[in-house]
């Protein structure tokens, strides 16, 4: 799986911000290794993080679509950045959207994401584990398209299938040889996805169940127990099958009721649901050893770590978990970390840190 | 002071110039320029254009059986008696007809449906012509319709719908054109999906 190897060196070394949420505009050059952003609430670190994320990835952590990220007042957003020596330009309003990777618009996002990896940690990570399904498939959706070309082509035609049956499915009375016309292309990207959410779960597996091992303390899990993942597939085992047998079922509820979009990564501690019967501090380790093990994943099939966007997950940890953490990312990483307290910074990594007050930074410590 | 536009004729002719595809503000200007101009002469290219524009756009229409474009049903694709009479290519548009001419290949008729299923888009099957192709293949005795439709999700859904109306022919082959590689092109330069599925529509050399 994956493409292996790297095009361009692997590191943000500046990103420039305009109209994208709070800011008018900030352009921010960014040191290799570990820097810090403080400030207090508001006044827009997490931005910064969101806007790598969204010129790297195009996607936001915070946002399913992208337009609610333009300033107010503004048509629309613009982000540009460098990763090593390529350079990427992100322009999204309403009505237009245009992608420039070292000045060359592109027709389509492949070429474009392409060229850069990253991780998000968020201090809502927790809501992996116990939240519903659809922040672990948009956890593996994200991780997948970063590693297989293959992932992001198949998830859009599988939506695109699913959107045009489900519409189908609403139309009173339902014309069922119109539906039955969406079964192939349904059936055909389902199936190419569930195989690559099944074997991308399969390569996580073992970095999971290493971070976890890794970054628990005695304390937060009580025992010795290996955290296991397991892939669901909501369109079993034999998706035609399952999708001629649940007819009825779709008529009754006017949807497509099988199919990937109701896959499940199962998350157990000692056999356990740890999103049931796992502890705050279990659930937050499993929720952080995730997140390593995709950053760890990332670097296996990269040679090379991905950008580490940490925001202010390291403030609620106690200084044990703090260092175990720390010490369980990939080293080398570049890392960029929103915190609002500074007291834990003494026993951190060193590297610049920058405060962000009236929405300007300032100088580096 | 009175700020000065364009007088409002020309405004009117900017404006319609400006519905035209591809027609920008800018251009609807320039085009609109060059048609008043300030000569004779200008003034007769302006009516010529118009005069053609009056005289042809109205004789030029879809053929009533395959819908391509024609001044006189049927068309001279429909008329051709050299052409085969067993296989039947649908398209989704009478402009892919054009491209599959320039092949060579295909000596048949055509069918275009005049889009293809798309229920985001509120194109159900009532919007295409497909009543008209049954009733070809019952008329002309069609022996092998050829699905020559897109390669994305709208274009497999109408491929699959077709396919399933025709079932009622027991006689007929209903065939879907390969998706592979483009000729003269290496690996390298085709995206995933396409190498995916021309390794799935693989042809089989020797055993």
């Amino acid at each position: 799986m994956g493409w292996g190897g790297s095009p361009g060196g692997g590191m943000l070394t500046q990103i420039k911000l305009h109209d994208f949420r709070c800011f008018e505009t900030l352009e921010v050059e960014i040191a290799p290794g570990v820097q810090f952003f403080t400030g207090d609430n508001a006044q827009g670190k997490t931005s910064i993080l969101e806007a790598a994320c969204v010129l790297l990835r195009l996607a936001s952590p915070r946002s399913p679509t992208l337009t609610p990220l333009i300033r107010q007042e503004a048509r629309g957003f613009a982000l540009q950045g460098y990763w090593g020596s390529r350079q990427l330009q992100f322009y999204h309003s309403a009505e237009r959207r245009k992608l420039v990777l070292d000045g060359v618009e592109q027709s389509g996002t492949a070429e474009y994401l392409r060229a850069a990896r990253l991780v998000y940690f968020s201090n809502t990570d927790v809501e992996l584990v116990r939240g519903p399904a659809d922040g672990r498939r948009r956890f593996l959706d994200f991780l997948g398209s970063q590693i297989e070309p293959l992932y992001r082509s198949s998830l859009r035609a599988y939506e695109r299938a699913l959107r045009s049956r489900n519409r189908l499915l609403k139309a009173v009375p339902v014309r069922w040889r119109e539906v039955e016309a969406y079964d192939t292309p349904l059936l055909d990207a389902g199936r190419l996805l569930t195989d690559l959410r099944r074997s991308l779960v399969a390569e996580l597996v073992p970095w999971a169940a290493s971070a976890q091992a890794a970054i628990r303390t005695e304390a937060a899990t009580g025992g010795p127990e290996a955290l296991s993942l397991q892939y669901q597939p909501g369109a079993g085992e034999d998706f035609a099958a399952r999708l001629r047998e649940s007819r009825e079922e779709e008529a009754r509820l006017r949807q497509t009721r099988v199919g990937p979009h109701r896959d499940d990564l199962s998350l157990c501690l000692g056999g356990q649901p740890v999103g049931v019967y796992g502890s705050e501090g279990q659930q937050r380790t499993t929720a952080l050893a995730l997140k390593l093990a995709q950053a760890r994943l990332l670097e296996a099939v990269w040679k090379q770590p991905p950008l580490l966007l940490l925001d202010d997950i390291f403030g609620e940890l106690d200084v044990t978990r703090r260092n175990a953490l720390l010490n369980a990312l990939p080293t080398n990483a570049q890392q960029l970390i929103t915190t609002t307290h500074l007291d834990w910074l003494r026993d951190a990594p060193s590297g610049p840190i920058w405060r962000l007050a009236g929405r300007r930074l300032e100088g580096t410590i | 002071m009175r700020r000065i536009d364009y007088p409002e004729p020309l405004q009117r002719l900017v404006a319609q110039l400006k519905r035209m595809p591809g027609i920008g503000p800018r251009s609807a200007e320039r085009i609109a320029l060059w048609l008043v101009g300030t000569g004779r002469q200008e003034a007769s290219r302006g009516r010529e254009i118009a005069e053609t524009m009056l005289e042809n756009a109205a004789k030029v229409r879809p053929c009533d059986r395959c819908g391509f474009f024609t001044i006189a049903t049927p068309c001279e694709i429909c008329r051709d008696e050299s052409r085969a009479d067993g296989p039947l290519c649908v398209v989704e548009q009478a402009t892919d007809i054009i491209p599959l001419e320039r092949t060579g290949v295909f000596k048949g008729r055509y069918h275009a449906l005049g889009g293809r299923l798309a229920p985001l888009d509120h194109v159900g099957p009532e919007d295409l012509t497909i009543d008209r192709l049954l009733e070809r293949v019952k008329e002309e005795g069609a022996t092998e319709i050829i699905l020559a439709l897109g390669a994305d999700v709208e274009g497999e859904a109408t491929a699959q719908y077709l396919a399933g109306l025709l079932r009622e022919f027991p006689e007929l082959n209903v065939t879907r054109i390969a998706q592979g590689l483009p000729a003269g092109g290496g690996l390298e330069s085709a995206d995933e999906l396409t190498l995916s599925r021309a390794m799935t529509g693989r042809v089989l050399l020797s055993k």
